[in-house]
């Protein structure tokens, strides 16, 4: 055999393992995608949107609860985290820059983006759940929220960098004062990644369910009191899967295929918006 | 030493032993440098790569102090002040002394927005004198006949030559006192470029210009006065015509000739 043929052979060799390899990993995918379609799609029907939780057995039984819960949780979780994020994502690449204190920020930031979930739950349980005395939807959205802003801040920093250096000269160069130009000409420029890391910092938060267990905790019944435990969609799948009753689970099963939908369809959302700003 | 011409006519700007160091840097990047700037006239500033000519540009409107720790020593008079003093307000400066960069720079927004943008920050807000005096800023700039039609579109969807234009457009609607040109041409196709240095030409009737340029042809046709700056000294100004054809400096000389740069 020529040194050409063992080259051929070796070639074919590693490119059909490594397309064996990506076909694995793509499959899994489809797996879980497949499992929670069917699964999920056939538990699903109008009850579902229509009543809240019940005792297992009952007909009338559906996660209405779960999912204005969770909708209010990621609302009030958003409304803490974007603008902190975006603000703070401001000062970096506007004011701070190269200094020391930006520096520090951004390292400090990167570490709570990898920082368990969880752990943040026991931090808010300690500052908020125990002074307060209760679990509470604001305990709930005050961790979502901390877990956001550093998703926020670094999309924000990152995409307000790409917006060139002449385009706030040109703006300073009409007389523009700073805020102006920021608020004015940087957004602008920037306005499809920030929304898209929006999107992005939605869609991870909105499949956390370690931090909500001692923060909103769970109700098994529609509430709308932020002073009160909080149902979740995530929270109750969890509840209801691990629970020995059928129809539980059959709601389980549910909960879990709206909340892969959601985050799915948040994820393709932000990349169009990305897109879309390139393509234009 | 450099062979400074003494202008008759009355002057835009008056620079005085002027001295700029850059932040951190041990020896100033422009040396004592006098030269008057002509009102309504062009002047030209060429020179090698690094010998200062945008560096003295950016200090007529001051744009080094949006980097902190730039150190300015002498005088610019304009207007009879001195515009290096700590108590200059930026932002009326930067109304009347107004610039045109190397890349255009739309800004994300509209046509009409960009040029109505200096406007609006001076807080003219009558719908029918924004409108009225876009509609001249882009007439004077040359761009009226191709964008009347389409002044909500994204500015961004112009041309290079188109978005040169709207930027001078946009320049000039604040009616500034001087201009500032720092290579305004270099990004630009032959066709483009000619279209811009016709509306030099024609705009120095309203406003002085200086103009940065690496192209000394393009130095020769539009300017009236250029100076020719080396190391961070300007070693001649003179008439544009003067100084190309019988420069007083060897060195403007060689470079001229094409020995160096």
């Amino acid at each position: 055999m020529t040194a050409t043929q063992k080259r051929v052979i070796a070639n074919r060799i590693v490119l059909t393992l490594s397309t064996l390899s990506a076909v694995i990993a793509l499959g899994f995918l489809f797996w879980i995608l497949g499992v929670l379609v069917m699964k999920g799609l056939s538990a699903l029907n109008w009850n579902i949107f229509i009543f809240e939780g019940a005792p297992p057995g009952y007909a009338e039984s559906g996660l209405r609860h779960a999912l204005v819960g969770q909708a209010i949780l990621i609302a009030m979780a958003t409304a803490i985290g974007v603008p902190l994020g975006i603000l703070a994502g401001t000062y970096l690449s506007e004011y701070g820059k190269n200094s020391k204190l930006a520096h520090t920020i951004r390292d400090i930031s990167d570490i709570m983006m990898s920082a368990p979930s969880i752990v943040i739950g026991a931090f808010v349980y300690a500052v908020v759940v125990m002074p307060m005395g209760h679990f509470s939807a604001w305990a709930g959205a005050i961790a979502l929220g901390i877990i956001m802003i550093p998703i926020i801040l670094r999309t924000t920093d990152d995409m307000l960098q790409l917006v060139p250096g002449t385009l706030r000269e040109a703006a300073f160069a009409l007389g523009a004062p700073k805020y102006k130009v920021i608020m004015d000409v940087v957004y602008r420029g920037a306005k499809a990644g920030i929304l898209t890391g929006i999107l992005l910092g939605i869609a991870r938060v909105g499949g956390e369910t370690a931090p909500l267990l001692f923060t909103s905790f769970n109700d098994n019944f529609f509430t709308t009191n932020l002073n009160d435990a909080m149902p979740s969609l995530t929270v109750t799948m969890f509840n209801y899967a691990i629970s020995p009753y059928e129809d539980w689970q059959q709601l389980g099963w549910a909960a879990a295929f709206i909340l892969s939908m959601f985050i799915l369809g948040l994820n393709i959302l932000g990349r169009l918006v990305l897109l879309m700003s390139r393509s234009k | 030493m450099a062979s400074i011409i003494d202008i008759k006519e009355e002057c835009a700007l008056q620079v005085r032993d002027f001295e700029f160091t850059y932040k951190g840097a041990e020896a100033p990047s422009l040396k004592k440098i006098t030269m008057p700037i002509a009102k309504n006239s062009i002047t030209a500033l060429i020179g090698p790569s690094g010998c200062g000519k945008t560096t003295l540009l950016r200090s007529f409107n001051r744009m080094h102090d949006l980097y902190p720790g730039n150190v300015y020593n002498g005088e610019i008079e304009f207007e009879g002040r001195n515009i290096l003093s700590s108590k200059e307000d930026l932002i009326q400066l930067r109304t009347q002394i107004g610039m045109i960069f190397q890349k255009p720079t739309a800004f994300p927004m509209s046509i009409f927005d960009n040029v109505a943008y200096g406007l609006r920050l001076q807080g003219i807000k009558n719908k029918s004198e924004l409108s009225d005096r876009v509609e001249k800023a882009l007439k004077d700039a040359a761009l009226w006949k191709e964008v009347s039609d389409r002044l909500k579109n994204d500015a961004n969807g112009l041309s290079g030559g188109q978005q040169q234009r709207l930027c001078i457009a946009r320049a000039i609607a604040v009616e500034p006192e001087v201009l500032l040109f720092d290579e305004p041409t270099s990004a630009l196709d032959p066709i483009s470029t000619q279209g811009i240095e016709k509306l030099v030409i024609e705009l120095k009737e309203r406003v002085s210009i200086i103009i940065v340029t690496h192209n000394m042809q393009q130095a020769a046709r539009v300017s009236d006065y250029t100076g020719f700056m080396y190391l961070g000294e300007l070693i001649e100004l003179g008439n544009t015509e003067n100084l190309f054809v019988t420069p007083k400096e060897k060195l403007t000389q060689e470079y001229i000739t094409g020995k160096f740069g």
